[in-house]
């Protein structure tokens, strides 16, 4: 050669086929390490724990474990235990969510206002948020019961219960018990957030609002919530996804009963699988609530887009 | 339209004062401009006009009524904000017309009073746009528009320009005149920037420290600086002042400055021989002449071409200047020059009080 090409442009020739191909690959294998690991700690135990639904698999029965096809759909169709916990999921988290949020609201618009000490009311308002989800249930369940607990006393005082009974027994009322619980413990969640969205409305866009004639609720209506509308949008979705799957409190405070009153989507699963050990129809039972929770975060996603976009 | 009365208003945020005792009677009509540094106490007057911030003392009349106890909705002034404060969520009519609507305004007049407002301000083509579509001095002539189509008592400009480039803030500076012009409404306006006061206002009011330093004409502020503050405030280049020792010699009065250096000043009724003085010189003001013709001389520092003319740097033994001259000069740094300060252009200053000497 007499004449040397610029460093690029040789380097461009000199690429034989193999090593385009590896130009190419490299990529993927700088991703290689997390997509396998996501595969082995998520995607598989999905499948087969999908596959399960189209199994019969019992523990107790060592002869199970046969491919059944769509046998437990056919059954959950008419099972009237799981219809029943479909609608206390609908009424537990529709509960639980609204009053999450309503109270999470009022919290978070005190604590933007400034008083003194306002540091430590933040900090102790954001406490049950860090309390474990079983210990709360625990104390809530204490707190109803009338031997030990004042609630039911309190109550019975106030007029809303006729006698200091245990509303946790009582098949009509049962439910309220975990919903408090559950309201208590997920308060500070939209308390954080909707607080962090407060705190980035630019204080002179209230100014310009009440020298343009707008009071205290106009401002509200009309400037807070609008900007407050995504957060809004973006934790009730979760929260709705959370608290729909959410047993734990369940299981601990009346463990489904009285009489199944409480028994929700996700406790009927748990108790399916681990009291009477019927993994196969618990998966079916899961595999529902997956597909119903998946539908609805759809919907709710198409929703914000078309907020955002207007 | 209406007055504006401020009578003896105090603020001060718990034990820290911020305003001490302002007065300042604001005629209907009239374009004020408060100028002063950061922390001046400028925004917090506008703001106490506005009822954004409490009054800690005094009384602040609007058309005659008190207003102290009034919220800013019932004052019935607009304002212009430094952010703009437009309401991101809603179109630039719902921006204008929003306090409109709040007041139950009829729509068909609403309609109407938005499209003139719009038009006059070059929007007709936003109104649909939301502001984060829009470019800054689009969002400015918004937030002026959500001002007009109110017809308040007054308006009030909160450094409505900072936020903008250099050209366009001219532009809208020019833009600002017009319309006060027009509407001939009762206005002021809060700024740092000394050409903005002196080409927007009737009267300027220079503040520092929370304590008003001068009320005048622009003219007034820049021919007559009543200290040393408002004489440095105002100007660009910023006026020379030189440290010296009156001297009284009969009826004659000059300065020395350093030692020896003598500046003959215009007769003064006031002070004493020996007393510490500080004099001020506007660059335009020092005539320099490369010819040396028997005046003091001193040598070029620095040449600053501007353009429109020339700063140049000069030394003197004791003391440095600054000349401004509309030639476009461009003297080798080291040339000798001769300069003259001369005696009627001299402000003079007690070095103790910072006080104008009355002449």
């Amino acid at each position: 050669m007499t004449t040397v090409p610029l460093y690029e442009e040789s380097a461009h020739r000199k690429h034989t086929p193999w090593r385009r191909i590896m130009l190419a690959v490299e990529p993927y294998i700088y991703i290689a390490p997390s997509v396998l690991l996501i595969t082995m700690i998520m995607l598989v135990p999905l499948v087969i724990g999908l596959s399960y639904a189209f199994r019969d698999i019992q523990l107790i029965n060592p002869f199970s474990g046969g491919f059944i096809g769509l046998e437990h759909f056919r059954t959950l169709w008419t099972d009237a235990a799981f219809w029943h916990s479909m609608k206390n999921t609908l009424v537990w988290t529709f509960a639980s969510v609204v009053l999450q949020f309503a109270f999470g609201l009022v919290l978070a618009l005190l604590l933007n206002n400034p008083f003194p000490g306002r540091g430590i009311v933040q900090a102790l308002v954001f406490l049950p948020w860090a309390v474990p989800t079983f210990l709360s249930g625990l104390n809530w369940a204490w707190l109803f019961n009338p031997v030990v607990g004042p609630l039911p006393h309190w109550m019975a005082a106030l007029g809303i219960l006729s006698a200091p009974e245990n509303i946790l027994s009582d098949p009509s009322l049962a439910m309220w018990g975990p919903i408090a619980a559950n309201v208590w413990w997920g308060i500070p969640f939209f308390a954080i957030t909707l607080l962090a969205a407060l705190q980035s409305i630019p204080q002179d866009i209230y100014e310009a609002a009440s020298i343009d004639g707008a009071g205290p609720w106009r401002r509200f209506t009309d400037i807070t919530l609008p900007f407050l509308a995504p957060t809004i949008a973006i934790t009730v979705l979760l929260r709705t996804v959370w608290i729909a799957n959410f047993a734990d409190l369940i299981i601990v405070m009346t463990n489904g009963g009285p009489a199944d009153q409480t028994q929700i989507v996700s406790s009927y699963i748990f108790t399916q699988a681990f009291r009477r050990l019927d993994f196969g129809y618990a998966s079916a039972v899961a595999m529902v609530l997956l597909i119903l929770l998946l539908a609805y975060s759809f919907v709710i996603i198409l929703l914000r887009q078309a907020m955002l976009k207007r | 339209m209406a007055s504006i009365e401020i009578q003896g208003v105090g603020k001060s945020y718990g034990a820290m004062p911020v305003l001490h005792h302002v007065d300042l009677s604001i005629q209907d009509g009239e374009f004020v401009v408060l100028i002063g540094p950061s922390g001046c106490g400028k925004s917090t007057l506008l703001r106490m006009i506005a009822g954004l911030e409490g009054i800690t003392s005094g009384a602040i009349r609007i058309g005659g009524q008190v207003v102290n106890e009034l919220a800013p909705k019932d004052r019935d002034i607009a304002m212009v904000f430094q952010s703009y404060a437009l309401y991101p969520h809603m179109t630039v009519r719902d921006n204008m017309s929003y306090s409109l609507r709040l007041r139950g305004t009829p729509v068909e007049r609403m309609t109407s009073v938005v499209s003139a407002a719009a038009s006059k301000l070059g929007l007709d083509a936003l109104l649909d746009r939301k502001p984060r579509t829009l470019s800054g001095g689009q969002r400015q002539r918004v937030a002026m528009g959500r001002s007009i189509v109110r017809q308040p008592k007054a308006f009030l400009f909160d450094e409505p320009l900072s936020n903008l480039d250099a050209r366009l803030r001219e532009q809208m500076r020019v833009e600002i005149k017009k319309l006060h012009r027009e509407l001939g409404t009762t206005s002021i306006y809060v700024t740092h920037d000394q050409v903005e006061a002196m080409t927007l206002a009737d009267r300027i009011v220079a503040m520092n420290g929370g304590v008003i330093q001068q009320v005048g004409t622009p003219l007034d502020l820049y021919e007559r600086p009543t200290n040393l503050f408002v004489a440095g405030f105002i100007g660009s280049p910023a006026i020379n002042i030189l440290e010296g020792r009156l001297r009284c010699d009969g009826e004659r009065r000059s300065v020395e400055i350093g030692s020896g250096e003598r500046i003959s000043t215009a007769p003064l009724a006031h002070g004493h021989d020996g007393q510490d003085v500080r004099v001020g010189i506007r660059p335009e003001d020092v005539q320099i002449s490369p010819k040396a013709d028997g005046g003091p001389t001193a040598h070029v520092e620095l040449v600053e071409p501007m353009g429109l003319g020339t700063i140049v740097h000069i030394r003197a033994t004791h003391h440095a200047l600054k000349a401004f001259v509309l030639e476009r000069v461009d003297y080798p740094v080291g040339t000798s020059i001769s300069y003259e300060l001369p005696a009627s252009k001299l402000h003079i200053f007690d070095a103790m009080t910072g006080q104008r000497f009355p002449e």
